[in-house]
């Protein structure tokens, strides 16, 4: 799986169980965790078979990323327009978590097609929701409108008290990563896997991509932007996102590969070390191979007799 | 730059047979001790000149003999960062092997990447000029392993950034 998928695979596991054995009564209360902090909490009680109650938390936003009682700026108004009537946000949320939802199973659309797109976009909710500001941004691109925000870097969270920015305008909106490593083999790795990023759009079949551009210092868009947010120990990455990126079906796909952008860099920085352990213990193997052939055969056989005894 | 790496290591393979007469030593401070003689470098006599085979400025070999005991400090080509990182991984996770190794030193010596330590009882358990196969490979090995796990960061990366990049197309 070399791509970040956006439906959940816990999510949609469960709600495709929950409908195949609706007569049958099982109690679920599940909590998981994915990557970059978020949580969800699942529950089904028998005396609502039903109606399921899922909890989301978010990545805590850093200060500069505007945060509208908890959600993401436009995060409601997205809920409603993606899900309609079969969910119904819970005010206030679950203790602990940043959004509930109560999901009705039997106000899903009969049609087997559609029940399905239902579901995949209920387990696709980290999208809906953390995507919402951005999407907004790029909806407004592919319009060729702005919002009161044009030529202003806007704040975004896609990590725990991590930002990242765009920078919107009537021709191309431009998004700028600061990419921040704990790990000092992780910076190295990923600062190359950057830099492969802007050679491969310099190939021709990729010209139709956004342009892609890598830094050390922060380039000239993150001019009004606070001070914390100008370090990162991996450089900064410019995305240039056009109109021809954001219409019509690619705008979903767009919003959720900008989100990811760093979990994904991150997930292949991590296959890449472990990767990197499997190669060096093979190789570990057949040096000590190597060595066991310069033993003599006298000690060879030494070793072998004290070992197994022999039946008479 | 292909045929230096052969002349290198004949060199180191020439200097290796020629320094590898290995003998049961006691040692003459502490009664019934048998120290590697090399290792403490106390007494003049015991201790042969040091060897040292230079590649080029970044790769050398150093050779150190003595009656019981000879030590190899070997140090790896590096020649950006990324190498810088892999070579260091790659060496650190066999130093921690060293056990699995016996040949090989737990700590590089000092100004190197990576050590041997070979006494006369491992002379006396593996055929000399294996040893001393093994010696080489393991040099040739260290050198291929690093240019190829850098190759596979390097493929790995193309390949992420264009799958990524397709997905806008």
């Amino acid at each position: 799986m070399i791509l970040l998928q956006s439906p959940s695979r816990f999510l949609l596991q469960i709600l495709h169980d929950r409908l195949l054995s609706q007569d049958k009564g099982v109690d679920i209360d599940c909590q998981t965790v994915e990557f970059d902090d978020v949580r969800y909490h699942i529950q089904v009680s028998m005396r609502n078979p039903k109606v399921l109650v899922l909890s989301v938390a978010l990545p805590l936003p850093p200060e500069e990323a505007a945060s509208f009682d908890g959600l993401p700026f436009g995060a409601i108004e997205a809920i409603k327009a993606a899900y309609g009537p079969v969910v119904q946000i819970l005010d206030p949320p679950k203790d602990g978590f940043d959004l509930t939802l109560k999901i009705n199973l039997a106000k899903l659309p009969s049609d087997e097609e559609q029940k399905n797109a239902i579901l995949l976009q209920i387990a696709s909710i980290r999208e809906v929701v953390l995507g919402a500001p951005l999407k907004i941004l790029l909806k407004n691109l592919s319009m060729k409108t702005v919002g009161p925000e044009a030529g202003q870097p806007v704040a975004l969270v896609h990590r725990p008290n991590e930002s990242f920015f765009v920078v919107p305008q009537a021709d191309k909106a431009t998004v700028v990563y600061p990419m921040r490593f704990l790990d000092s083999i992780d910076i190295v790795l990923a600062t190359s896997f950057l830099q492969e990023f802007v050679e491969a759009r310099r190939t021709a079949a990729l010209n139709n991509a956004p342009a892609c551009m890598w830094s050390q210092s922060p380039p000239p868009e993150l001019n009004g932007a606070p001070e914390s947010a100008l370090t990162a120990n991996a450089g900064f990455v410019t995305f240039v996102v056009n109109p021809r990126h954001v219409e019509g079906k690619k705008l979903d796909r767009t919003v959720w590969n900008l989100l990811t952008f760093h979990a994904y860099v991150s997930y292949h920085v991590k296959c890449s070390e472990g990767f990197m352990h499997t190669r060096m213990r093979r190789r570990v193997d057949t040096l000590i191979q190597a060595l066991d052939r310069a033993k003599s055969d006298a000690e060879k056989l030494k070793k072998m007799v004290t070992g197994p005894s022999f039946k008479k | 730059m292909a045929n230096t790496i052969r002349l290198y290591l004949t060199c180191i393979r020439n200097t290796l047979e020629a320094a590898m007469c290995l003998q049961n030593f006691p040692c003459q401070e502490v009664e019934r001790h048998n120290k590697p003689e090399v290792e403490l470098n106390t007494s003049p006599g015991l201790i042969m000149n040091p060897v040292l085979i230079c590649r080029n400025e970044a790769e050398k070999c150093l050779i150190e003999t003595s009656i019981n005991s000879i030590r190899i400090s070997m140090k790896v080509k590096q020649a950006d960062e990324l190498e810088n990182i892999l070579a260091k991984k790659f060496l650190r996770f066999l130093s921690m092997r060293a056990e699995a190794f016996q040949v090989l030193r737990r700590k590089p010596v000092q100004g190197y990447d990576i050590s041997f330590l070979i006494t006369n009882y491992h002379c006396e358990e593996m055929h000399k000029h294996k040893l001393i196969d093994f010696i080489v490979q393991f040099m040739e090995d260290i050198d291929k392993e690093i240019s190829e796990l850098k190759l596979s960061v390097n493929t790995r990366g193309r390949l992420v950034a264009t799958e990524f990049l397709k997905q806008f197309i």
